[in-house]
């Protein structure tokens, strides 16, 4: 498509200039200009088509005219020789050939119509596929357009800042960074949980061993209903709580 | 859906249609005469996408790296024209922005399409850039 040439030929002269928008105003305008000739070009060809399409209609109408002429001249001819008067059946004949001459014409004129309608049609539809094209090529060239100068905003916003203009590489580097963010927390995570595991361990120990309070087992209650021994003044405190050890080292 | 998308109805819909999933990324409408949506991938390492729709056409565009950022352009040319048919659902673009020249990633779609299908290309835009980030490491600076 030559459009496409034209088209690289803008890229070429705006890619230069530093700044500009991508197809500058230019490549707009002669893809309006191309849109407005295919439409032109197909009304025209519509208009054309409708013309000879009534001409044929025209064309037709006669056709079927004369043919009804030849059947009631053929009528005419049978009825007269069927009554021996050949002086009017020549007659009538003579004009009958007429007829069938102007027959075959008008047939031929019908033909030519025809094939010009299609030629017509065909080049319309054409026409059609050619606008559809364009019109998308300028959707394209239009939403283009749209998000490349809303990045040279962005790229705008940067140029003060000394920053670069972010792209899928800044992503990619945050990506990783996340990344290794993440892996550190659950390296932590993982040892404060061994941590902890450690130390509900040690807990564990120190209340086996009596010097901190642990959860009170069935054995260490039974054993405070066994020993009915005389209460200390600090009833939870230690010496009650250091039978369990003793309960469980004996059994 | 036979009534095509404009930027700011596209954008409205993504917003209000609670069945699209849109976990992770961020929308922002910018207006002008030509409005824009501003995606931000928070999955994707805050990748920051634009999408515009024109007529019949969704353009949906990422920003893969500046040209100053390749090592020989000439061989990153190559090796992106050899990625582009094999790379799914996404072209490799170039173009000048901002007086430099960027290369992109970008889909083109249907402004007829379904709000799914938009919203896919937008996950599958996004993937592909970080992916062809990734995959051209080597000629990158």
């Amino acid at each position: 498509m030559a459009i496409w040439t034209k088209i690289i030929t803008l890229f070429r002269g705006a890619a230069h200039e530093a700044g500009t928008a991508v197809v500058d105003a230019n490549a707009m305008r002669i893809l309006d200009q191309e849109v407005r000739d295919a439409q032109n070009a197909l009304l025209r060809s519509r208009d054309d088509l409708a013309k000879i399409m009534a001409q044929r209609k025209i064309a037709n109408d006669k056709l079927n005219d004369k043919k009804a002429k030849q059947a009631e001249y053929s009528n005419y001819i049978r009825e007269a020789l069927a009554r021996d008067n050949r002086a009017l059946a020549q007659e009538v004949a003579t004009k009958l050939a007429t007829i069938e001459a102007d027959i075959a014409t008008e047939g031929k004129i019908i033909g030519d119509f025809d094939a010009s309608i299609a030629k017509l049609q065909t080049s319309a539809r054409q026409a059609e596929t050619v606008i559809t094209r364009l019109k998308q090529q300028i959707d394209t060239v239009k939403a283009t357009e749209s998000v490349q100068r809303a990045q040279a905003a962005l790229a705008a916003q940067h140029a003060g800042t000394g920053a670069k203009l972010g792209t899928a590489l800044d992503s990619l580097e945050r990506i990783k960074q996340r990344q290794t963010e993440r892996a550190a927390q659950l390296e932590v995570a993982e040892e404060l949980g061994r941590a902890t595991g450690e130390d509900a361990d040690l807990q564990r120990r120190l209340a086996q061993a009596g010097i901190v309070p642990g959860e009170a087992s069935a054995e260490s209650i039974l054993a405070r209903f066994e020993t009915p021994a005389p209460r200390t003044i600090g009833h939870d405190g230690m010496p009650q709580l250091s039978q369990p050890g003793i309960a469980s080292k004996s059994s | 859906m036979n009534t095509p998308w404009t930027t700011e109805s596209l954008y409205e819909a993504l917003r209000s249609d609670t069945s699209v999933d849109l976990e992770g990324i961020e929308l922002s409408l910018i207006g002008g005469v030509d409005a824009i949506v501003n995606i931000t991938m928070h999955e994707h390492g805050d990748l920051a996408m634009h999408m515009a729709v024109s007529g019949e056409q969704i353009f949906v565009s990422s920003p893969l790296c500046l040209a100053s950022q390749v090592k020989d352009r000439a061989a990153f040319n190559e090796a992106c024209l050899r990625l582009n048919p094999v790379n799914p659902l996404s072209n490799l673009g170039l173009q000048h922005v901002g007086g430099e020249d960027l290369y992109i990633v970008f889909g083109e779609l249907s402004s007829r399409s379904p709000l799914p299908a938009v919203v896919e290309e937008i996950h599958a835009l996004a993937d592909n850039t970080i992916q062809a980030a990734e995959a051209f490491a080597d000629h990158l600076k």
